[in-house]
């Protein structure tokens, strides 16, 4: 039933949208042959999980949540259940054992999209990662991150906006990497550039 | 049989465009055969961008009404959206106005479907001119304001105003002894206007030496300005079948054509070099940017449609 509604929207709906307003999605082809992946982007917009959501294939839109923090998302009970639902998130709070919910995703061969800001920035801005998409890769080891850079959303749907405005925007996606660093630092610092290599790419 | 000769006259400009196209294809292939290099693959990309531009005009040109002007409206909308998107004279707070400038276009086609002139008229240059400054005065952010007022009226009228004279071009009453019609007018207009850019672009490689305005745009020179001029009043001479015209009006035209093509080519691109881009975007292949292609349009679509409608109605 859910499978259903994610497809209705992520397929026929969003596409549709996301073309009037002018987004435009590079290389789908990156999710070709993957199983199991946690995205990693930047984050400006509510725009980018509609985006990042409706370039997946049918195959994988089920088993792929986006990580929302409960702070913000789980406010409301209402909130949450239209996030879980229409979605498909999974939602920490910041402070307790919050990793714990996405390793029991990962465990089940399910995929994240993970935004390691933490939190829109302001348009065309990229902040600091924050350290958890290290310490998720270190723990697996075998699944791969899939970088990319999104560019425009933040002019569309800005933080504290209701209103989406069409202006082009564009989500480069990059190609399933294996983390290769030791520490979690190290990790945090390979999936930074990699996102960022993406930045300047035809 | 008034029908019957109205669609003779559409369909053999659609061969003219179809034979246009073919022999440009042609030719770049074999070009390509004989000496490949990266100057042919260019011509060729953008060969391909034109089939898809003939297209859509001649489909629009054919079909009933209502599309073509949702058509004309689409690229209207993606035109503004792009150099909204460009643009770096908007503020970041101006997003909400844009959304309500954006409102213009189906308002625009509207009135140009329903063939209502004076709103027509009016809508942008003096309602939006009015309304934007006032919705900008409301959100009260005072620092540069004076700057947005004037940009955002001005991507409305080169981007939404100018293209939806086109599709008003449609919506002209009929004339006795014309057959051809407002869908006549309009492969006259948009395909003089593109043969105008490929005349100015081939005189100029041939025989350009003297640079126009070489701080805007270094490949116009007088030789191919002038060469592309003639051969547009030629072309417009050839086709005048599709115009109510008199010999010396068709040629007056296609002086006009080329002249406004132009003038609308450079301030294009003169815009672009102030933002800082070469094209204004990839939306089509080799043309970069669907404002690139409508930019020698989006002068001559409005004094086109002024020149006929002053004479002709």
């Amino acid at each position: 039933m859910k499978l259903v509604l994610l497809i209705f929207i992520y397929k026929l709906v969003m596409p549709v949208l996301l073309k009037i307003v002018g987004v435009r999605i590079r290389n789908k082809g990156a999710y070709h042959g993957q199983k199991q992946f946690i995205v990693v982007a930047n984050h400006n917009s509510h725009v980018d999980t509609m985006a990042l959501l409706s370039s997946l294939p049918i195959r994988l839109l089920i088993k792929t949540h986006p990580v929302a923090t409960a702070t913000y998302f789980g406010k409301k009970k209402w909130l949450a259940f239209i996030s879980n639902l229409f979605v498909n998130t999974v939602l920490i709070k910041q402070k307790d054992n919050a990793l714990q919910l996405l390793e029991q995703k990962l465990k089940k061969g399910h995929s994240l999209v993970f935004f390691p800001e933490g939190t829109r920035g302001k348009p065309g801005e990229m902040q600091a990662f924050r350290s958890g998409i290290g310490v998720l890769l270190k723990a697996f080891p075998h699944i791969p991150f899939i970088p990319v850079w999104i560019e425009g959303t933040g002019k569309i749907l800005p933080k504290g906006s209701f209103l989406p405005v069409p202006f082009e925007a564009e989500v480069k996606i990059g190609a399933a990497t294996l983390a290769k660093g030791v520490s979690v630092e190290e990790i945090v610092v390979e999936v930074q550039t990699a996102i960022l290599a993406l930045r300047g790419r035809e | 049989m008034q029908y019957f000769k109205d669609l003779t006259e559409i369909q053999q400009m659609i061969l003219v465009i179809l034979g246009v196209l073919v022999f440009a294809t042609t030719l770049f292939w074999i070009w390509k055969k004989m000496k490949p290099g990266p100057q042919v693959d260019e011509l060729m990309t953008r060969t391909k961008s034109w089939w898809i531009m003939a297209g859509i005009f001649t489909t629009a040109a054919v079909v009933h009404p209502a599309i073509s002007f949702i058509a004309f409206g689409l690229l209207s909308f993606a035109a503004l959206r792009e150099i909204a998107s460009i643009s770096k004279n908007a503020r970041l707070e101006d997003r909400s106005i844009i959304f309500w400038a954006y409102l213009a276009v189906p308002l625009q086609y509207g009135f140009a479907y329903m063939g209502w002139f004076v709103p027509f008229l009016i809508l942008i240059p003096v309602g939006m001119f009015t309304f934007i400054p006032f919705l900008l005065v409301l959100k009260g952010h005072t620092q540069d304001i004076a700057r947005s007022m004037s940009v955002i009226p001005t991507h409305l009228m080169l981007t939404v105003f100018s293209i939806s004279h086109l599709a008003y071009l449609l919506s002209l009453p009929e004339l006795p002894h014309f057959n051809a019609g407002g869908r006549g007018l309009l492969l006259f207009v948009v395909f003089l206007t593109e043969m105008n850019d490929v005349f100015q672009f081939t005189w100029g490689k041939l025989l350009g030496r003297h640079k126009i305005i070489e701080k805007i745009s270094p490949n116009k020179t007088w030789e191919g300005f002038i060469g592309g001029l003639l051969s547009t009043i030629v072309a417009a001479y050839l086709l005048r079948f599709l115009t109510p015209f008199t010999t010396i009006q068709a040629l007056g035209s296609g002086l006009l054509i080329a002249c406004m093509g132009f003038v609308g080519d450079i301030i294009v691109s003169a815009i672009k070099r102030d933002f800082g881009l070469k094209d204004t975007g990839t939306a089509i292949k080799g043309h970069g940017g669907i404002l690139d292609r409508i930019d020698s349009l989006a002068l001559s679509a409005p004094f086109f449609f002024y020149y006929v409608y002053l004479i002709c109605y």
